[in-house]
């Protein structure tokens, strides 16, 4: 029991160690709000200016690129653990990591906690802004329900998060093609607009990943769009991910990190 | 600044080639030795000699063991394999019997490692706060959290600078922190790398005195630094590692 404790109190100590290091930088707050307010001043009159089919009104437009935007970010969050790793390796910290009675893999599971709680905030001011300065509405009523499903997203965001990382422990780079996998889950999982306007090729990509479920259930809970697929299927969908590649994800990272121990590489920067 | 370390009760010391064991035999009278190193081999590419070769090395309780070598002998990678960082290709380490991947928990629990250099800090946290994090990465119990560090904080002077970032302090003040977050956990077996790295006199007393604190609970030291090093110390054995092997020094 008290080593279950030891636990959980060392995942918080990580949790709060890199919330002391974010605060330490006391203009990284303010400049990440300001991103999100001029991302959704830019959509704003974006969607004043072009009139798209199959959205009734401009409003209807920029409700729909919030969410996807405040979804993004909360995705993003989940592929910067390999650049941590990096910074990691390079401040030579990695290694107190894995001579840590914690342990490595743990250890690399606590440090996506600070980076998803911070996306997830970032994401709940996105929409207050959304709200506050543009008029967006929210549909009040199932807005309770998509907390529980953006914590289904993350779990099934992560393990893509953890795969990379353990690639970043193998060849020692952070960004080992996470700006392309980002990207293309953004462009093919509907952030900007329905996946139908895309080629029938691109839509099959649409449907393998995460992403469009969790921006079809979102969108439904948080301003009440049309269900791109049935609400059931999309949340089954998102939880197979989660089942499946999070315990992959995670044996993945633990034999990323013995093979370094094994061959030596692990020391290496 | 002298200083001098003389073990609390003298203890006959194993020689690094001790007798051929059954496999059995040499893991149950390991058990006994907070370091028994066991043949072990590593080598950096198939097409060099290895850095170390079939070594052997045995820490007794409440000892102080030294080994020096050149630049590039191997003491790192010794010291590394010891602490369960990287794997040697062939021979076995165990600490109070255990090897790092039978128990790695355990394992760690024990033996605690302070690398060479100054890096392994977290450059924009307080020195209170990398030493809590250091504990509770440790699985220090809860209750147990709060009187280590500040434990550690004043067994190396470090209390006036608790609150002060580590990108703040000097080489010395980091490498006490260092020396600082090795002993917190109060392992069983130190493994120290180049120590003295940019301490000062008192700064090395602070560190004799940890140890002898260490030694008088029945744990053990193996501390490398290069040949050339002054060292105002007294260790129980002296080691040179010389073509992957230890020769008495």
């Amino acid at each position: 029991m008290s080593a279950t404790v030891a636990s959980a109190q060392a995942f918080l100590a990580v949790m709060r160690r890199d919330l002391h290091v974010y605060v330490s930088y006391r203009t990284r707050l303010v400049s990440q709000l300001l991103t999100s307010v001029f991302s959704l001043t830019l959509f704003y009159y974006v969607s004043r200016l072009v009139h798209l089919r199959g959205f009734a009104s401009p409003a209807s437009y920029f409700a729909f690129v919030v969410v996807g935007l405040a979804l993004v970010s909360v995705m993003y969050s989940c592929f910067l653990i390999p650049e941590y790793i990096r910074q990691e390796l390079v401040a030579g910290t990695f290694d107190r990591l894995v001579l840590s009675p914690f342990g490595p893999v743990r250890s690399v599971m606590a440090m996506t906690l600070f980076p998803l709680l911070l996306s997830f905030v970032l994401a709940l001011v996105t929409l207050a802004i959304g709200c506050v300065l543009f008029g967006m509405h929210l549909h009040w009523v199932t807005v309770p329900l998509a907390v529980p499903a953006i914590g289904l997203a993350l779990l099934a965001f992560l393990p893509f998060g953890l795969l990379f990382a353990a690639l970043t422990v193998v060849i020692k780079q952070g960004n080992v093609g996470t700006s392309w996998v980002i990207a293309l889950m953004a462009l093919t999982g509907g952030v900007y607009f329905p996946i139908t306007v895309l080629p029938q090729w691109l839509q099959v990509i649409s449907r393998l990943q995460p992403f469009t479920p969790a921006t079809s259930v979102l969108r439904h809970l948080l301003v009440d769009s049309p269900l791109a697929a049935s609400f059931g299927p999309s949340l089954l969908k998102l939880a197979a991910f989660a089942a499946v590649l999070l315990p992959v994800s995670i044996l993945l990272l633990a034999a990323a990190i013995r093979a370094g121990q094994r061959s030596g590489t692990i020391i290496e920067y | 600044m002298s200083a001098s370390y003389t073990a609390p009760a003298p203890v006959p010391l194993v020689a690094p080639d001790t007798a051929p064991l059954s496999a059995a035999a040499a893991a149950h009278d390991d058990a006994t030795f907070p370091l028994a190193i066991r043949a072990i081999t590593k080598r950096w590419g198939n097409d060099q000699p290895p850095v170390l070769h079939e070594l052997d090395l045995t820490l007794r309780e409440r000892t102080m063991t030294w080994v020096g070598g050149r630049n590039g002998a191997g003491k790192t990678t010794m010291l590394r394999i010891a602490a369960g960082l990287i794997d040697p290709e062939g021979g076995t380490v165990r600490a109070w019997g255990i090897t790092p991947r039978q128990s790695r928990a355990r394992y760690q629990q024990l033996v605690s490692f302070l690398p060479a250099g100054d890096r392994g800090l977290y450059a924009r946290l307080t020195v209170r706060k990398q030493l809590e994090f250091c504990a509770r990465i440790a699985l220090l119990p809860r209750a147990r959290v709060r009187a280590a560090v500040e434990e550690a904080l004043a067994t190396f002077e470090l209390t006036e600078l608790a609150d002060r970032r580590v990108d703040r302090l000097s080489m010395g003040q980091r490498q006490r922190l260092r020396i600082a977050m090795t002993f917190l956990p109060a392992p069983e077996l130190v493994l120290l790398d180049e120590p003295l790295t940019s301490l000062d006199g008192q700064g090395a007393e602070l560190l004799q005195s940890a140890i002898r604190e260490l030694l008088a609970r029945d744990g053990a030291v193996l501390w490398c630094s290069p040949s050339g090093e002054h060292l105002d110390m007294t260790f129980d054995r002296r080691w040179m590692l010389d073509a992957g092997r230890l020769l008495p020094a």
